[in-house]
């Protein structure tokens, strides 16, 4: 503690000395010294074993639990040693990163050399197939926050698209027995709640938080009642849907580790990652791109350029409808029935992780990915019977979310126009 | 500006997550009867919990409690309210008392503090509660000993499983789902103390009462992502006890293609669910025929009594293992025995289960 206020004293004494990174890395350096001696002296004398399939069988990774706890701590201060010492710009995320890996490893080695014997493993393909999973309704919701925002239109209502999505996939798909119909009519059903956005937004200059928060409530009062009116009386009739069946993706599945848990999914993770690809290259290198953002930064200045404003904005929200809507059918046309409320404020998580990657699509995915990392982390430790209360795993991606936004992602700036309707004239 | 849009991004939060919450809870609160039937009738109301009549466990087995209660007596008449929120307990308990209702019935230890405050102002009325014992005597508490069906569900999974380890996760950590899982864990280990195996417990710990939990017991995903973790871990029977986020588990499941099976709880997973086949068996918490017998006896003008009020166990069928179903010619006829033999035994209190959050 007495190191910290020496620190925080010198900063203010001498700010030339103590840049960002010189901070950064003596939290490294600290942070990882506890790593090694709190976790190296916790962890135990069992193997940890990392295996690289989805149980406890096939190829591993071991190492002593105790030995691997110290040594990635120490990989830790090592690497906000070299921060400290200086060197140039282009090392900051390479060594932070580093840092942060090797702290969350020596964690690692702690709970899983300490496990109840039988246990002492971590199936990484579970890991990361588990981590696309949670963060997949989050990166197709950050993706309409996307279109939306770079527009210059506030997406408060990411939730309500992905549950009209959910809700609307499931119907028409169980009615026409069609996956396809199910997934195209889930596109509109987002759509749906997008052109009520568009219309009170664009048109009537409603304020468009105010305008998002009605969105979600309408959604989840209209799908609560259908829900209650159709699905639930005649289940088998209205709320049966159809599912996707995984596809393996031939050469790419038999990758160690990523193949079988990313290339052996279904079509919305497919999906997913080829549109973060798409928006992002749409975005930054095309026209249409130009026009959104202009749009987004300075409304008056691309209509004087001839930019039609208003049409490309109802575009725009339209197409964020229909990409949460795909998101919100990744829930019935997969595995689950629908049930009322079932996006349980998943929305509102891929709003946080647009402004967590800096409303870019390629920010966005890695925010959905460290959130979903966080919480299928937590899950796991759960199931390992780890020392930690559950109640505090419970809190782990929160808080690792809240240490990111705070700590690493510095300052971030919205699109100048985002939030304000454009008036002609 | 910034500031501004800081803000409003905060407020967003905000009220979007309290407008979700009280939305998930907002259905309208419907009478099955109109009010002010014949006066001299009895009329048993019921309150439901923030989880609403349809939530295929607690509130709608109590309410097909009171449902069968009326087929039994024609004198009967019935009625429930929703609560949106747990502010509304207090208001809805008042509402029915103000309405001459014979019986009150409260659904859910949640609604002890609320039901205890009402009783006490209304000493003459008749009211009853699931899940809980108040310490007013005009309160009929119905509780159940759910840890010893679990203990049957737990000897069954340790002798089904083939990798040696089975599975359990809760909604929620407290006592009407820890319950469950203590029961399971012990089913468990009289399992390996009879056989001399070594089945695991993954996802409760009885010992340090820790374990996995969705936190929810609603969202399916969330079920799903618990009970994927479990199976990673090696197990291959999963006892979710965590109401609809469970869903997630048996549709899971059910597209494994048999890598594991589920046992599922509260009402037989076979009505309540669309996953039977994915079923082993489902620990049945009997609160249809508690409620029913508590009404059709207060009807007959029969005083219930507060001590030692309802206590549901395998010995009085208020808690009981359900048709194996689908899986009733996969599980051996000699474990179908051992089972039925333990239940005896536990009836008859040679074996005794204990749990910390079992009724007193």
């Amino acid at each position: 503690m007495s190191t910290m206020t020496v620190e925080e004293l010198a900063v203010t004494v001498r700010p030339g000395f103590w840049t960002r990174d010189r901070r950064v890395g003596a939290g490294a350096v600290l942070l990882g010294l506890v790593a090694a001696v709190l976790f190296g002296s916790l962890a135990t004398g069992e193997d940890a074993r990392f295996t690289l399939s989805e149980d406890a069988g096939g190829a591993a990774l071991t190492i002593d639990g105790t030995v691997g706890a110290i040594l990635f701590g120490m990989v830790a201060a090592a690497a906000g040693a070299a921060l400290l010492a200086g060197l140039p710009k282009r090392w900051f995320v390479p060594l932070l990163g580093v840092a942060v890996v090797g702290v969350v490893l020596s964690f690692l080695c702690w709970q899983v050399s300490a496990a109840p014997t039988g246990q002492n493993f971590m199936p990484l393909v579970n890991i990361v197939r588990g981590t696309f999973i949670l963060a997949l309704p989050l990166i197709f919701g950050a993706l309409a926050g996307v279109l939306c925002e770079r527009s210059g239109v506030v997406n408060v209502a990411i939730e309500g698209q992905l549950l009209m999505g959910a809700f609307a996939g499931a119907l028409v798909g169980t009615i026409a027995a069609n996956v396809w119909v199910g997934l195209i009519a889930a596109a509109l059903g987002g759509a749906l709640i997008s052109l009520l956005l568009a219309i009170f937004t664009i048109r009537y200059l409603v304020d468009q938080v105010v305008m998002g928060i009605v969105l979600n409530l309408f959604a989840v009062g209209l799908t609560g009642f259908l829900y209650e009116r159709l699905m639930q009386p005649e289940a088998a009739k209205y709320n049966q849907p159809p599912r996707f069946e995984a596809w393996p993706i031939p050469v790419l599945s038999d990758i160690p580790v990523l193949g079988p848990a990313l290339f052996r999914g279904n079509i919305f993770l497919y999906l997913a990652l080829i549109l973060v690809v798409v928006i992002h290259v749409a975005l930054f290198r095309t026209r249409w791109g130009l026009r959104t953002r202009s749009v987004g930064e300075h409304p008056t200045a691309a209509d004087t350029l001839g930019v039609k404003v208003l049409a490309l904005r109802y575009r725009n929200v339209l197409l964020a409808g229909m990409v949460a809507g795909v998101g919100g059918a990744s829930y019935t046309l997969a595995l689950y029935t629908f049930s009322k409320n079932m996006i349980g404020g998943k929305g509102f998580i891929a709003l946080a992780a647009l402004i967590f990657g800096r409303w870019s699509p390629t920010g966005a995915l890695l925010a959905a990915l460290f959130f979903g990392f966080a919480d299928q982390l937590g899950t796991y430790l759960g199931a390992i019977d780890s020392s930690i209360p559950s109640e505090f795993l419970a809190m782990l991606p929160y808080l690792a979310t809240l240490l990111a936004v705070a700590g690493l992602v510095g300052k971030v700036r919205a699109p100048a126009a985002d939030g304000k309707p454009y008036i002609k004239g | 500006m910034r500031s501004v849009r800081g803000m409003r991004v905060v407020s967003v939060f905000a009220v979007g997550g309290l407008a979700l919450g009280a939305a998930a809870c907002g259905e309208a609160p419907s009478d099955s009867n109109a009010g002010g039937a014949a006066a001299d009738k009895y009329t048993a109301c019921m309150v439901t919990d923030v989880g609403g009549i349809d939530d295929k466990s607690f509130n709608t087995s109590a309410w097909a409690g009171l449902e069968a209660a009326k087929a039994a007596d024609s004198n009967i008449d019935i009625k429930y309210v929703a609560s949106k929120a747990q502010a509304d307990y207090e208001p809805n308990l008042t509402q029915y008392v103000n309405q001459d209702c014979d019986f009150v019935l409260a659904v859910g230890g949640l609604m002890g503090e609320a039901t205890s405050k009402i009783a006490k102002a209304n000493p003459d009325q008749q009211f009853g509660i699931v899940d809980a014992k108040l310490p007013e005597s005009n309160v009929f508490p119905m509780q159940f000993d759910t840890a010893q069906a679990g203990y049957l569900a737990g000897y069954l999974a340790a002798g089904m499983t083939k990798t040696g380890k089975v599975g359990t996760y809760g909604g929620m950590k407290i006592g009407p789902v820890t319950i469950f899982m203590d029961g399971f864990a012990d089913g468990v280990a009289q399992y390996n103390k009879v056989k001399g195996k070594n089945v695991q417990v993954l996802g409760w710990n009885k010992a340090t009462q820790n374990g996995s939990f969705t936190n929810d017991f609603v969202k399916q995903d969330e079920g799903r992502k618990v009970s994927d973790a479990l199976v990673a871990q090696g197990a291959d029977v999963i006892m979710p006890v965590a109401g609809g986020a469970g869903l997630g588990t048996t549709a899971a499941a059910q597209t494994s293609g048999g890598k594991y099976s589920v046992i599922w709880v509260d009402v037989d997973g076979c009505q309540s669910t669309p996953n039977c086949p994915a079923l082993m068996t489902t620990v049945v918490k009997n609160i249809t025929d508690a409620v029913k017998d508590a009404v059709v006896t207060a009807a007959k003008g029969e005083k219930l009594a507060h001590d030692p009020g309802f206590l549901g166990t395998l010995a009085n069928n208020g808690v009981s293992l359900a048709p194996y179903h689908e899986f009733d010619s996969k599980v051996p006829a000699e474990l179908k025995a051992e089972i039925d033999k333990l239940k005896a035994d536990i009836s008859s209190g040679a074996i005794k289960v204990t749990s910390a959050s079992q009724p007193k």
